[in-house]
């Protein structure tokens, strides 16, 4: 129980009660209304444990930080995006300030499916706030080490592909097995490039599982991994599309299940992302998170239908319990795995991917290849497509310089657009560069 | 003729009005503990010789229902509760209450029905008490289990009085409902025999004109009516004088009002003409409530704050001594430097130098001493301000819309009323840069916002055409709906209709009626839409009945 004199919970209550995608898409003004109406009703905004920010306005260089729009970021969001991540930002440096011993950031439109180009909107997601707030506060706090637990239903994609290269974010998600639902991805031998092999852990749950199985990977795999890895700031991307309710998906967790998973996961930020049972669910797994994540008594949180919640199979908990084992087996053997995938790839990494972007309708085809350097995390080139968008066709060849890009490597990458945009190959010509803290078309 | 008497901790003022001026005004000192002495004291020396025929209203704001409470003096209250699950209520509530199995959920459906046994046997704990509240968590998204559980108690106990979370307010917050029921039980018996014997005072005195009651948020009720909701009249001071600005000189801009008192200043925001509300409502003895209230800021300090040296350190308040000892106190006083700095001319000048030649700074004229005391005075206030519009800056907003267009609070005006007006407004306008304005009759603006004040009313409708029924909590209502495009404009309506008709039985004319919100949502199921959520609040406008002839034309004011 906490005291009076602990700092409290920060909470960015940010429903949006004026956007939605279209009036009849799961993500419209009606989603937190019930929410809104039980976090009210509880009277959760009067407690001293709880004190409400209001969401700030992210600043386009804010999302320039982390994304590369084709043709430009400005012209692909609506302002709504602009204050779910500035809400995000607003929760993150409400604790960094030390105001806050933890914060929430209830807040809508979500983002985790939101890669680094983006091109249009796709699962919902058109940037990503979990990464805008992150890399706001690395720029700002000077923090390195960031943990990311994405407790969404769906694979996190967008923050995976985001961090795929960087050893300093872990990034782990579990979610319903990509077999059985979108995005489709989400595979645990998908575990980051070689410099960061092992900083994308990647658990798929078998449909049905229920608080038991959450708790068990979470309790074995989840936080054993984060006590290792040591984070300066533990991220949670609080999907609550687990919930047995959701019409989106077919898990079986409850608002139990999800507090007691805030309880242990300790985050120091979460952030809303999915969640779509918008009157049987979300109302009670939102004030269950927030008791939760305040230090209050959360246990007589309960959804009125909680005896309809399955249970779950001997098969199921099977399954789990091999995944689990499967993933104690590499994550104890990570530091080799890395060195040897790094020793193989030799100079250079490459990838080659389609990304479909349901809600814009695009089809992406995407090339990526990191430049290894001894001295430095080398620098990244982007080669992308895209198809389908009303607006037309388009393609843009972005490098991407780290914070630490050595001299060499940074002219490298500067040599690599120059030469690209001689050859007129694509439209748009980027230069996104951390250390400067700028993107814009050369 | 109207009268308004405003009974404070320590005075108890008084104004008569004739055809929109002031004709008498008076300020005695309030008898401690005796609410209804000051007020007829009060009332028998604004009559003298004046025939009682020609008063038209009598609006009293007392101090009757916070005292109670502030005091303990409570009766004892079955009060029971229906939380249903969810977060702890326990530590939040004024008193202990009995806890009944049953509940509804956001939407109002009863997902849990009351144990009818449970609750009779619960009587059966509670003998001898008269007094009960009532609160279910969503009750105000339908009201039947706290209707049925009140059935029971009328018809098991004999009470006296039945409050109930959803009538007290129709506003989402369990807590506030309930605290808000338990003191409008706790104070109601109280309250009776205050408005017992008021009005046999005032039919003694030949007094036939309507007693009318101040509420905390700026209204009045009738008498009659406000028997049912004496939890409304607490606090009412501090809402007498925001409407006595409202009568002295509206703000036609967007506006920072003081009343700079004996001991605190309360300071207003003003918009539209308007003063800000509290949207959630009061605190009472720590505890929340749903009383409605403007949104005013309360600092330590005021005309008789007590001035001392520590070392080298100016100390200001929040203590009062007693009155300025230009007045005869024992303590320098904040007035005592008005009056010193020449910015305030009563009491004796040479006791009011006599005050400050204590606190006098090395090197420092009596003169320059008394200037930085009303300076440091004027920031602590000036501080308040800043730090009131910065809260209000910052209070958090639903729609995107709110955050990429906001609409700031920047106040062109400061009005200062209240004793210490004339001296510090000018000083802290200053600080703002602020035209300033201090009307005459500021002194008792209290008195005359309770002569002038409107009779009020407000309920909300909250319409589920999917469930196709519409509720109406503060009138206990749930009717059917068979309208799936009810729109906001139809609630407000329609919610006017109800209005109208409350306040016909309380004797009330509904004259202007105006929405205090209104929220539309469409529910959508898989991907069709099966209905609408409509919600809307409706008011009868609060203000005053008659605006003052020439009020604002003398006085006070600069930029
Ligand atoms: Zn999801
Ligand atoms: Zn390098």
């Amino acid at each position: 129980m906490s005291n009076a004199k602990a700092k409290p919970l920060g909470l960015v209550f940010f429903p949006a009660f004026d956007w939605a995608i279209s009036p009849t898409h799961p993500e419209r003004e009606e989603r937190l209304l019930f929410t809104r109406d039980q976090v009210l009703e509880e009277g959760l905004l009067d407690l001293p444990q709880i004190r409400e920010y209001k969401p700030r306005l992210a600043s386009i260089a804010d999302l320039e930080r982390v994304h590369i729009g084709v043709p430009d970021i400005a012209s692909l969001i609506t302002d709504a995006h602009r204050v779910s991540a500035g809400g995000a930002i607003t929760a993150a440096e409400s604790v960094l300030r030390g105001e806050t011993a933890k914060a929430f950031a209830l807040v809508r439109p979500p983002g985790h499916h939101a890669m680094r180009v983006v091109h249009g909107t796709r699962g919902f997601c058109t940037v990503n706030i979990e990464a805008v707030m992150i890399e706001s506060l690395r720029r700002k706090y000077g923090l390195r080490r960031v943990a990311i637990v994405d407790t969404d239903v769906h694979h996190g994609d967008g923050t995976q592909d985001i961090y795929y290269h960087d050893p300093d974010t872990l990034f782990i998600s579990f979610h319903q097995d990509g077999r059985t639902l979108y995005p489709g991805s989400g595979f645990p031998n998908e575990a980051g490039s070689p410099a960061a092999l092992m900083s994308t852990v990647n658990i798929p749950l078998p449909p049905g599982t229920t608080d038991q199985g959450l708790h068990a990977v979470l309790d074995e795999l989840v936080l054993p991994m984060l006590a290792d890895f040591q984070p300066d700031l533990i991220v949670n991307s609080a999907g609550q599309d687990n919930h047995y309710s959701d019409p989106l998906a077919n898990m079986a967790v409850t608002a139990q299940g999800y507090a007691r998973l805030a309880e242990k996961l300790r985050a120091d930020v979460a952030v809303l992302e999915g969640g779509y049972s918008i009157e049987d669910a979300l109302p009670y797994v939102n004030v269950g998170i927030i008791l939760a994540m305040a230090g209050l008594d959360y246990r007589r949180v309960l959804e009125p239908d909680l005896d309809r919640a399955p249970v779950q199979s001997a098969a199921t908990t099977a399954y789990i319990g091999k995944l689990i084992a499967d993933w104690q087996g590499k994550w104890a053997n990570r530091e080799q795995l890395r060195r040897s995938a790094l020793a193989a790839a030799g100079n250079s990494w490459k990838r080659e991917r389609d990304i479909y972007y349901d809600d814009s309708q695009i089809m992406e085809h995407q090339r990526e290849s990191i430049h290894y350097c001894p001295h430095c995390p080398g620098y990244m080139a982007i080669s992308t497509e895209s198809s389908g968008s009303r607006t037309g066709d388009k393609s843009a060849f972005a490098v991407v310089l780290q914070q630490e890009s050595c001299l060499v490597c940074r002219e490298r990458g500067k040599d690599a657009l120059i030469k690209a945009k001689r050859q007129r190959d694509h439209q748009y010509f980027v230069l996104q560069d951390k250390k400067e803290d700028s993107c814009g078309r050369i | 003729m109207l009268v308004g008497i405003d009974v404070g901790g320590t005075y108890t003022d008084a104004v008569l009005l004739d055809a929109g001026k002031v004709i008498r005004q008076i300020k005695v000192a309030s008898e401690h503990g005796q609410v209804l002495a000051s007020i007829l004291t009060a009332l028998d020396e604004i009559l003298q010789g004046i025939e009682t025929q020609c008063i038209e209203r009598v609006a009293l704001s007392t101090t009757l229902v916070t005292n109670a409470i502030v005091q303990g003096k409570l009766d004892p209250v079955g009060l029971f509760i229906m939380p249903g699950p969810g977060a702890d209520w326990r530590g939040r509530l004024a008193a202990e209450p009995l806890v009944l199995s049953g509940y509804v959920d956001h939407r109002g459906r009863e997902r849990q029905e009351i144990a009818l046994d449970e609750v009779k046997q619960t009587c059966k704990k509670m003998a001898g008490v008269k007094l009960f509240a009532v609160s279910g968590k969503f009750a105000v998204r339908n009201p039947a289990q706290e209707q049925k559980v009140a059935g029971i108690l009328a018809a098991a106990m004999q009470p006296l009085h039945i409050a109930c979370g959803s009538t007290v307010s129709g506003n989402l917050n369990f807590i506030r409902r309930t605290n808000s029921a338990y003191y409008n039980a706790a104070v109601w018996q109280r309250f009776q025999d205050f408005a017992d014997a008021a009005a046999a005072a005032l039919a003694e005195r030949g007094v036939q004109a309507p007693i009318l009651i101040l509420k905390a948020d700026g209204g009045t009720l009738p008498l009659a009516k406000a028997r049912e909701l004496p939890v409304e009249s607490i606090f009412t001071g501090p809402a007498a004088s925001v409407l006595g600005v409202m009568g002295l000189c509206p703000p036609a801009k967007p506006a920072v009002s003081l009343d700079i008192g004996g001991t605190t200043t309360d300071i207003a925001l003003w918009k539209g003409g308007a003063p800000l509300m509290d949207a959630k409502g009061a605190a009472i003895n720590g505890y929340l409530t749903a009383v409605r209230t403007f949104r005013l800021h309360s600092i330590g300090l005021g005309g008789d704050s007590w001035l001392r040296r520590d070392g080298d350190r100016l100390l200001i308040g929040p203590e009062r001594k007693g009155s300025a000892m230009a007045l005869g106190g024992a303590e320098p006083t904040v007035t005592d430097a008005l009056i010193v700095a020449g910015l305030s001319d009563f009491g004796d000048r040479g006791l009011a130098e006599a005050a400050i030649q204590r606190l006098v700074f090395p090197g420092k004229s009596l003169q320059e001493t008394a200037q930085v005391i009303i300076d440091q005075a004027a920031e602590i206030v000036a501080n308040a301000v800043r730090e009131m519009l910065a809260i209000e800056a910052a209070a958090p907003v639903y729609k995107v819309e709110d955050i990429v267009r906001p609409e700031l609070l920047r106040p062109e005006l400061l009005i200062g009323v209240g004793g210490g007006a004339a001296g510090l407004t000018p000083l802290i306008a200053e600080k703002f840069k602020l035209a300033w304005q201090v009307p005459p009759l500021a002194m008792v603006a209290n008195a005359l916002g309770a002569a002038l004040a409107r009779p009020t009313l407000h309920i909300s409708l909250r319409a589920d055409t999917a469930a196709g029924e519409y509720t109406v909590p503060e009138l206990s209502l749930r009717l059917p709906l068979n309208d799936r495009r009810y729109s906001i404009q139809q609630a407000v309506k329609q919610a006017a209709l109800h209005l109208q008709e409350m306040a016909a039985a309380a004797g009330i004319t509904a004259d202007e009626i105006e929405t205090t919100f209104g929220e539309e949502f469409n529910l959508v199921r898989g991907f069709s839409t099966v209905g609408k959520i409509v919600h809307v609040g409706v008011q009868i406008k609060p203000g005053i009945i008659a605006g003052l002839i020439d009020a604002a034309a003398t006085g006070g004011a600069g930029t």
